[in-house]
């Protein structure tokens, strides 16, 4: 332990030179607490600034952004940005991009919830052959990199006839193949006393009905943590529709978002930074309204409720 | 009992077996549609919402043309278009038209993945005899250029004008060249450097190495240069590196992703002549002018025009003659040469040409590979294997030389490992 040195301090520190934390003084703390903010304010203003400088260049015109211009807030603010946005790619609007990305956002999450707390339930609570060899299996799949799959599943897709749809892209969340999620539920699940299965199973309740009525309400927090992983994760997603998606109409926003700049051609960056601006925003307002459930799937080990 | 090994192997092998399944298929009768019941192709290409607008009005004027065929269009940006068609190369899916580019023909062209579009008809008869080399490999034809670009200085005549220095005519050497790097240093105080450092783009060294008649490639796929010639070249610029004639490594790092003359900071740069919208909206400067590349022989220019893209279709396509129109449409109808006007190059096919009408910023392009037609040579063959990774390596060794990091003797060893193991490994 070492005692930070500080001008009011030091005539204690002299006479008891071991620390104690009852001789620091009302001063030492406000300044510790004052330096602490500080650091922290610094810190804070360092991560925010890439978003800071985001929000910023989405008002500047075109030729002011980057390059030579280091100012962050131009004189020739305008909304002229957003409006390109707006007028979408090559006669696609960019409302579609955006209906396009919540469909498959939002049924990436009703899928994972659905498949992968069912999934759980059984290797959490049901004891059949194999389970730990399955169990053991899907583990396995998370450590399989995404990339050796990539191709062998485009096949099975392509010679299903399937590419150009939104099936290779949802098939694999309504039948729980993020492992990932399954595992956090698991490990939820087994957190949450037996007795109150063993409770419910001698007033004669079924596994459907312990799953239904017993296991869903406990788990909210571990659900509430999976939806917005699976929203986040498939809003951003870009490989998968890239390779999946044909039609332009069906592009979702991170696709439509690269559309605008182009190297071999002119860049609009203005119009990608104001489109990406607007394509936080959906994923921020589900942020905020989730994440006090966040907080709470992290804090409530167990029984609540 | 399935040890971890075997297991391996036996997914891999599954794996490469479902691979080979897959891309032997079946051959299927070729199809011929009607008005009722059109064929439908797909077509795809990288570029922005431009050309995507553009492609869009070429595609109707193709379909109101030939009421059989329905052309399916889609677009991605150019980094994304290459993990898209290396997947569906694999997968066996590559769409039936693609717009392709010169770096990706050779590789897709060996693997067999692209059809011979000499076995189709398409009208070649309008296009430069010099050109279409360019598209071919060991005798069969992959690519059918749409458009052309040149390399060329661009300067900035108002930032010239400005400090009081001549605008240039086009016939320099190399010390003239470099001489009027730093007076526009040394004129600007500093505010404006010369230009980024040409010895680092690859294709300045190629016009360079042609000028003295070399090759940069042999037929076989090695290099056709020496180490000396390396060094010599990337010694031209020793004494201005860290001059105000050059900018340097650093400031251009900061300018990304806009280029250095794009952001104003320089007063010339060496590239394709097909990139003059692209400063001239990143910079916002009013004009823009084209001069030929300095060489010290003032009869070998060293210059060619090279496709900045093809058309091609693929090996497995269905629709073979519905492809061979489409592509023949793009290359050669005077309309759609007046849709895309230079967004694509200069369009390659003489009836396209003649048949648009070109201004402003198009008309400056078009004028200026008028102007270089005497000093044209053939087009070099689709470069080797990996070349986007050679030259990538030639672009971050001259950097490393900007910095400081490595000398010239240093650089020029450390780029002709890297090329000989890459070719080594793709022989």
């Amino acid at each position: 332990m070492t005692t930070i040195a500080t001008p009011t301090a030091s005539a204690a520190d002299t006479q008891a030179p071991h620390y104690n934390p009852k001789s620091e003084t009302a001063g030492a703390k406000r300044l510790k607490s004052a330096i602490f903010h500080v650091v922290a304010l610094a810190l804070t203003a360092v991560v925010l600034y890439p978003a800071l400088w985001m929000i910023a260049s989405s008002f500047k015109p075109n030729a002011e952004i980057g390059g030579s211009n280091t100012s962050l807030w131009s004189s020739n603010f305008s909304f002229d940005n957003f409006v390109t946005a707006m007028d979408g790619i090559g006669g696609v609007s960019t409302m579609t991009f955006f209906t396009n990305s919540l469909i498959l956002a939002l049924g990436a999450v009703v899928g994972t919830i659905l498949s992968a707390s069912v999934s759980a339930y059984a290797f959490a609570r049901i004891k059949f052959p194999g389970r730990s060899v399955f169990f053991g299996m899907m583990i396995a799949t998370l450590l399989l990199p995404f990339h050796v799959v990539i191709i062998p599943q485009y096949i099975i897709f392509n010679q299903l006839g399937l590419v150009d749809t939104y099936i290779p892209l949802l098939v694999g969340k309504f039948l729980a193949a993020d492992a990932f999620f399954v595992f956090l539920m698991v490990q939820f699940m087994r957190n949450l006393p037996a007795e109150l299965d063993e409770a419910a199973r001698i007033d004669g309740a079924g596994h459907a009905r312990i799953f239904g009525s017993i296991m869903l309400p406990l788990m909210k927090p571990a659900l509430i943590s999976t939806s917005i992983f699976s929203f986040i994760w498939s809003w951003n997603d870009f490989l998968g529709p890239l390779l999946y998606l044909n039609t332009p109409e069906k592009y979702p926003l991170p696709l439509a978002l690269r559309l605008f700049v182009d190297q071999t051609q002119s860049s609009d960056y203005g119009a990608m930074i104001a489109m990406s601006v607007l394509a936080l925003l959906p994923v921020l307002v589900f942020f905020l309204v989730f994440q006090r459930y966040i907080v709470e799937g992290v804090s409530t080990q167990g029984l609540k409720g | 009992m399935i040890d971890r090994r075997n297991f391996l192997t036996t997914v891999a092998l599954g794996t490469a077996s479902a691979a080979v399944l897959a891309a032997c298929g079946q051959p299927s009768p070729a199809q011929t549609g009607s008005a009722d019941n059109p064929v439908t192709i797909n077509y795809t290409w990288w570029g922005n919402d431009d050309r995507a607008e553009r492609t869009r009005k070429a595609i109707a004027l193709f379909e109101a043309k030939n009421p059989d065929i329905k052309v399916n269009g889609n677009f991605t940006d150019f980094p994304a278009y290459w993990q898209k068609r290396a997947t569906e190369a694999a997968g066996g899916g590559l769409p039936d038209v693609m717009q392709w580019d010169l770096s990706y023909l050779r590789d897709y062209g060996q693997r067999n993945q692209l059809l011979d579009l000499s076995t189709v008809k398409i009208d070649t008869s309008a296009f430069d005899k010099s050109l279409l080399p360019s598209g071919q490999i060991r005798g069969k034809t992959y690519g059918i250029p749409t458009s052309t670009n040149a390399f060329a200085v661009y300067y900035d005549p108002a930032k010239l004008a400005s400090l009081g220095i001549a605008e240039p005519d086009g016939s320099w050497t190399y010390d003239e060249y470099n001489a009027f790097l730093t007076e526009v240093g040394t004129k600007s105080g500093g505010a404006l450097f010369g230009s980024s450092d040409y010895t680092s783009v690859w294709w300045m060294f190629n016009i360079w190495l042609r000028q003295q008649n070399i090759e940069a490639f042999t037929e076989d796929g090695k290099l056709g240069f020496s180490k000396d010639d390396l060094k010599e070249w990337w010694n031209k610029v020793a004494d201005l590196r860290g001059t105000p004639a050059i900018i340097s490594e650093e400031r251009i790092t900061q300018l990304l992703p806009k280029s250095a003359f794009g952001s104003n900071a320089t007063a010339s740069e060496v590239t394709w002549d097909n990139f003059m919208a692209g400063y001239l909206g990143d910079s916002g400067a009013k004009e823009l002018k084209l001069v030929p590349v300095p060489s010290d022989d003032p009869d070998n220019l060293g210059l060619f025009l090279k496709p900045s893209m093809l058309m091609v279709a693929s090996a497995k396509t269905k629709n073979k003659d519905a492809a061979a129109r489409f592509i023949d449409f793009m290359v050669n109808d005077p309309e759609v040469g007046e849709i895309f006007k230079t967004s694509r190059g200069v369009p390659a096919s003489k009836t396209q040409r003649d048949g648009t009408t070109f201004e402003g910023t198009d008309k400056l392009v078009v004028d200026y590979e008028k102007s270089i037609e005497k000093y044209l040579k053939d087009a070099p063959e689709p470069p080797i294997v990996g070349f986007g990774t050679l030259e990538a390596s030639f672009k971050r060794i001259s950097a490393d030389l900007n910095f400081g990091k490595v000398d010239v003797n240093g650089a020029a060893d450390a780029w002709f490992k890297e090329a000989e193991d890459l070719i080594k490994q793709n022989a």
